[in-house]
């Protein structure tokens, strides 16, 4: 076991490495912070101290070097665009994306796998078909144009709710829908697969031919079988629940992470950019790592597949 | 604390909500696309048409500016001034102005705020300015030596040089007048800058970068009580749904309106859009280091062949104007009424460019997505205006604005507008195209005779000689050796409820003082 992590968390760091590194590159070489951030009408002389400022005019293997040893000493940088720390803008963010994304997290298990089960147990039924063209649908309209659609009816036609902002809970309420509806529809459909899939196997019609009550199969048998593929895709959305929410939030105005790197990658604010991709890169191998371990959980012969490794 | 004071503090706050229920003046919301750039109110780090948007509110100059009339000079902070010579004005300052601190303004605030650390440095740790802050106030007063209080009221601006642009220097909002008290307590630059305290009609309650900026009415403001209680503006960085927000009811004011969603707003009967070309101009730069563009010949073509009237009436519905040349009317004796603009000729575009030698060989334009008004459309009509006459000149859109100004051999027309900062060529010209202006620094065009020029407009105080000086930097700069193409005056477009009596400035400040901000009807 301590093997297996130790691996897991060495190629986790080099994930990490890598995604720096990149981030880097294309960031640093599309773009020169200082006449983006200080605008086009900038005088040269403050282009040139703004750059001078913050070491922007040194050779780009520097930077790089400078800035990779200010990682591994803990120190992730300050915004060139507000001059703070990039760590305390990003976490004063963080709460404002968690508003939406857990909420909506929560829409997409509730909604999403129950309609996904539903559909496969009545497979080919009116009801199978209503799901899956409703999964559909959200699977395939674009967050953006869902979220406009919501704004149009509910706030500007109906104005039962707001259209952007986020003063009170009711700004969040279109938000989290958009951003539900979408994910649920995803479960929905991986559900409905792994559900159709496991309950076509031999170890089914075994119990079902053994007299199990139906109902004792599907969450007996059926359920736990069909889970991992669906706590794939669940472990991949908690691991964007940190800047899952790009879109939504630059169409609702909401100040969360995800617009925060918009701006930070507009600006080619590096120390920012650096410190979410950072913060992702973190959950989203935290995530799988806990898929990885929950495998074992839902499946015995993972884990014996395992042990017998070790 | 003294038992009397206690007792007056007590009072003071137990009166204070029965006196904010009593305030029944309306708040007004506005959704803007962006707050600021460098989220700060600091001026000189905010010198774009973000930061000028709001600026007035809360800060002024000396000299004023009148936005909503002839963008002419008129009293701010200062009641009067005079020249003392070439090198000196001196200012009335008016009296019993009180600053958002409470703080009657002094002359030790306008000395510290046009001269002191907040501009030149010099300020203790932490509370130092950006290099690049700086340096914007080193080019807006280039030539500055020192501030003098003559006596309380009366102050002096001390140039090292002469310059009969000053007082159009010191009516920028880089030199808005700031408590001097504010900066040296703030516990940071950064605190300072996000909470500036200043002496205009609304005061700055709370600043949330890229969230939303409020302000809040400041009643003993020495222009009259404000008319709004509460401003607050919105960041909504998508135009659909700043739309949609004022649509919806949930701001008063939407900026930032591209021309085809104009017709969105108008079918709705509550609300109207107003809009004015603005103290900046659009241009074209053409870079004369690309090999093709290094002939004078096609570039005089490329201005040859654009319909601009046509651009105006079908992008801009009519709503915006060409001016004459890089010059507007508010420069004075120094506008040149009579200047021509190089005309629509498509025969004497394809005449040039026989005479060029030109082969068809590409000319690369480098455009931004819609950062400037009508940008792409134009771009895209252009573009096609130029294949009419046989012009290959081909659009290469970009992300951002290192990538349009990176040197090199794929750099040859890019687009780009000139702010007129004070009523003076010197203010847009000089400052744009001269020597030390972006277009020099960035090696895309340079010319000896134009240099030449342009040290004589900055330095000589006769005014007869400084027209005819503008005059021929104006024949070699647009016809001769072209630097670049004038296009329009740019313009605003603000949706707002059509009950609210407001008037847009003919710049990018928003006025919101009683002059000009009214309810109902």
């Amino acid at each position: 076991m301590l093997r297996f992590l130790t691996g897991r968390l060495l190629r986790a760091a080099l994930t990490i490495a890598m995604v720096v590194t990149f981030a880097f590159i294309v960031l640093r070489l599309s773009g020169d912070p200082a006449q983006i951030i200080m605008g086009a009408d900038a005088p040269p002389e403050a282009v040139e101290a703004f750059r001078a400022a913050w070491g922007l005019d040194a050779p780009l293997w520097q930077q790089y070097l400078r800035y990779f040893g200010a990682i591994l000493h803990g120190d992730l940088g300050r915004s060139m665009r507000d001059g703070r720390d990039a760590i305390t803008l990003v976490a004063e963010r963080i709460p404002a994306t968690l508003a939406l994304t857990i909420p909506a997290l929560v829409i997409k298990l509730s909604i999403g796998i129950p309609a996904g089960i539903l559909a496969a147990l009545h497979r080919n039924s009116l009801l199978d078909r209503l799901v899956m063209a409703l999964a559909v649908a959200g699977f395939t309209v674009p967050s953006f144009v869902l979220g406009l659609l919501l704004v149009l009816v509910f706030a500007v036609q109906l104005g039962w709710l707001p259209s952007g902002g986020q003063e009170s809970w009711r700004h969040a309420i279109l938000p989290i829908i958009t951003m539900g509806v979408g994910g649920a529809a995803v479960l929905a459909r991986f559900t409905r697969s792994a559900m159709l899939e496991v309950l076509g196997q031999s170890y089914i019609r075994t119990a079902s031919a053994k007299g199990v009550p139906w109902r004792d199969v599907v969450w007996g048998h059926a359920l736990p079988n069909a889970a991992i593929p669906t706590v794939t895709i669940v472990g991949f959305m908690v691991g964007s629940l940190i800047a899952g929410a790009v879109v939504v939030e630059s169409v609702f105005s909401w100040p969360g992470v995800g617009r925060l790197l918009v701006v930070a990658v507009g600006n080619r604010d590096l120390a920012v950019v650096q410190c979410i991709l950072l913060l992702v890169a973190g959950t989203m191998v935290a995530s799988n790592l806990v898929v990885d371990l929950l495998y074992g959980v839902l499946d015995p012969r993972l884990r014996a597949g395992k042990m017998g490794a070790q | 604390m003294q038992r009397r004071d206690f007792m007056t503090a007590a009072g003071l706050g137990l009166a204070a909500p029965a006196l904010a229920q009593s305030d029944t003046r309306p708040s007004l919301t506005i959704a803007v696309q962006k707050i600021s750039n460098s989220n700060t109110l600091e001026t000189p780090r905010e010198q774009s048409n973000v930061g000028f948007r709001v600026s007035s509110l809360y800060a002024e100059s000396l000299i004023g500016t009148d936005w909503l009339g002839n963008l002419g000079q008129v009293p701010g902070l200062a009641t009067a001034w005079r020249r003392i010579d070439e090198r000196v004005v001196e200012f009335d300052l008016r009296a019993g102005v009180q600053m958002h601190d409470g703080r009657i303004m002094s002359a030790e605030d306008v000395a510290f705020s046009l001269g002191g650390a907040r501009l030149f440095g010099g300020a203790s740790a932490g509370r130092e300015p950006p290099a690049d802050a700086l340096a914007v106030a080193r080019r807006t007063f280039p030539g500055f030596e020192r501030m003098e209080v003559v006596r309380q009221g009366v102050v002096r601006f001390v140039n090292r040089v002469p310059d009969v642009t000053l007082e159009g220097r010191i009516a920028q909002n880089v030199g808005v007048v700031l408590s001097r008290q504010g900066f040296e307590t703030a516990e940071n630059w950064q605190a300072w800058a996000r909470r500036p305290i200043g002496t205009g009609p609304y005061r700055v309650a709370e600043f949330r970068p890229d969230v939303a900026l409020t302000f809040e009415a400041h009643d003993s403001y020495w222009g009259g009580r404000p008319p709004a209680r509460r401003i607050r503006f919105n960041e909504v960085p998508e135009v659909a749904s700043r739309i949609n927000a004022l649509l919806s009811g949930e701001t008063d004011f939407a900026t930032d309106i591209p021309p085809d969603q104009l017709p969105i707003i108008e079918r709705n009967a509550r609300f109207e859009v107003v809009g004015s070309a603005v103290n900046n101009i659009r241009v074209l730069v053409f870079d004369k280091g690309h090999p093709v563009l290094r002939n004078p010949l096609v570039r005089r073509a490329l201005t040859h062949a654009i319909d601009h009237r046509m651009i105006i009436e079908s992008l801009w519905s009519g709503r915006t104007e060409i001016t004459r040349g890089l010059q507007l009317g508010f420069f004075g004796d120094m506008y040149l009424a009579d200047w021509e603009n190089p005309r629509f000729d498509p025969a004497e575009a394809r005449r040039l460019l026989r005479e060029a030698g030109y082969r068809g060989e590409a000319i690369p334009y480098r455009c931004l997505n819609n950062y400037y008004v009508n940008q792409t459309p134009t771009a895209q009509v252009m573009v096609e205006m130029w294949r009419s006459v046989g012009l290959n000149v081909q659009l290469q859109m970009m992300e951002n604005w290192s990538q349009v100004v990176e040197p090199g051999a794929m750099r040859g027309i890019r687009d780009w507008s000139v702010t007129h900062v004070f009523s003076d060529p010197v203010g847009s010209m000089l400052r744009a195209m001269g020597p030390l202006g972006e277009l020099q620094r960035g090696q895309e065009w340079t010319n000896a005779e134009f240099n030449q020029l342009c040290t004589a407009l900055e330095s000589s105080t006769d005014r007869a000689r400084r027209r005819v000086v503008f005059r021929r930097m104006l024949e070699i700069i647009e016809r001769e050796d072209p630097g670049y193409m004038v296009l329009n005056q740019a313009a605003t477009f603000i949706a707002k409820r059509r009950d609210i009596r407001w008037r847009p400035a003919r710049g990018w400040p928003m006025d919101f003082s009683a002059a000009n901000l009214g309810f109902g009807g």
